[in-house]
């Protein structure tokens, strides 16, 4: 759930926080969680809404490295765009670079949020197609229709990348 | 049953790139170049996909947590840890 979470927002510090917001939620409602839906799934569904509402909070809802959704021409985006070291480096930073430097971590951050979702939980979480959509209240033909679209613009990132 | 001359789903193709399609759809796959572009185009990335690593929270986050936690007492009231 952690790493859904980092990857989400790309900030260990605030996974963090949203990881204990998420456990908090459990343990304190655990009176209504519902035996008939799997027990990760409740648990996944509380941390991802966690991640969206505070992407949607921050106006950043893509964290693109391309500037905002609705930036059109190139300065807009420029003026949006996620700048990549130009902070001074904390050690958390470096950590974060480490470990969400590579082409395929940097491809996935440029996905829309619920691609994300979705792509996570399927090839790192591991869930089947069933269970994304009852974890992340979608219908199936969404969810399929989502992971085939994240699959194809994470290709596209990275054959960018290579030529 | 699916059709064995229907192409290849999302799902049969992440079946292919783990090794995991039934015989019979791969029979589909071997006669179908539309399939096998297709199939290869998305290998790569789905095996970059399977492969990412799982992270953890930083030491004392379970306790971190479990400090926020109330735990309901016998009286009815709430014990906070």
């Amino acid at each position: 759930m952690f790493s859904l979470l980092y990857r989400m927002v790309r900030d260990r510090a605030l996974a963090e926080d949203l990881a204990q917001e998420t456990f908090i939620k459990v343990l304190n409602g655990i009176k209504s969680y519902k035996p008939e839906f799997k027990f990760s799934s409740w648990i996944f569904k509380i941390a991802n809404n966690a991640a969206i509402d505070h992407l949607r909070r921050k106006s950043i809802d893509t964290l693109s490295l391309d500037g905002a959704p609705n930036a059109e021409t190139p300065d807009q985006m420029r003026a949006t765009s996620l700048q990549l070291g130009d902070r001074a480096e904390s050690p958390l930073d470096e950590v974060e670079s480490r470990e969400l430097g590579t082409a395929i971590e940097r491809a996935i951050a440029r996905l829309r949020p619920e691609y994300r979702s979705c792509i996570l939980l399927r090839h790192v979480e591991g869930y089947s197609y069933e269970e994304i959509a009852e974890t992340l209240d979608l219908p199936l033909g969404t969810v399929k229709t989502y992971i085939h679209r994240a699959r194809n613009e994470l290709r596209g990132y990275l054959d960018d990348r290579r030529e | 049953m699916t059709d064995i001359s229907m192409h290849l789903n999302t799902e049969e193709i992440e079946l292919w790139a783990q090794g995991l399609l039934p015989a019979a759809r791969a029979m589909h796959l071997a006669d179908c170049s539309l399939c096998r572009v297709e199939a290869e185009r998305e290998r790569k990335v789905i095996l970059e996909l399977v492969q990412l690593p799982k992270f953890a929270p930083n030491p004392g986050f379970a306790d971190r947590v479990m400090a926020q936690v109330k735990i309901p007492t016998a009286s009815g009231g709430w014990e906070q840890h």
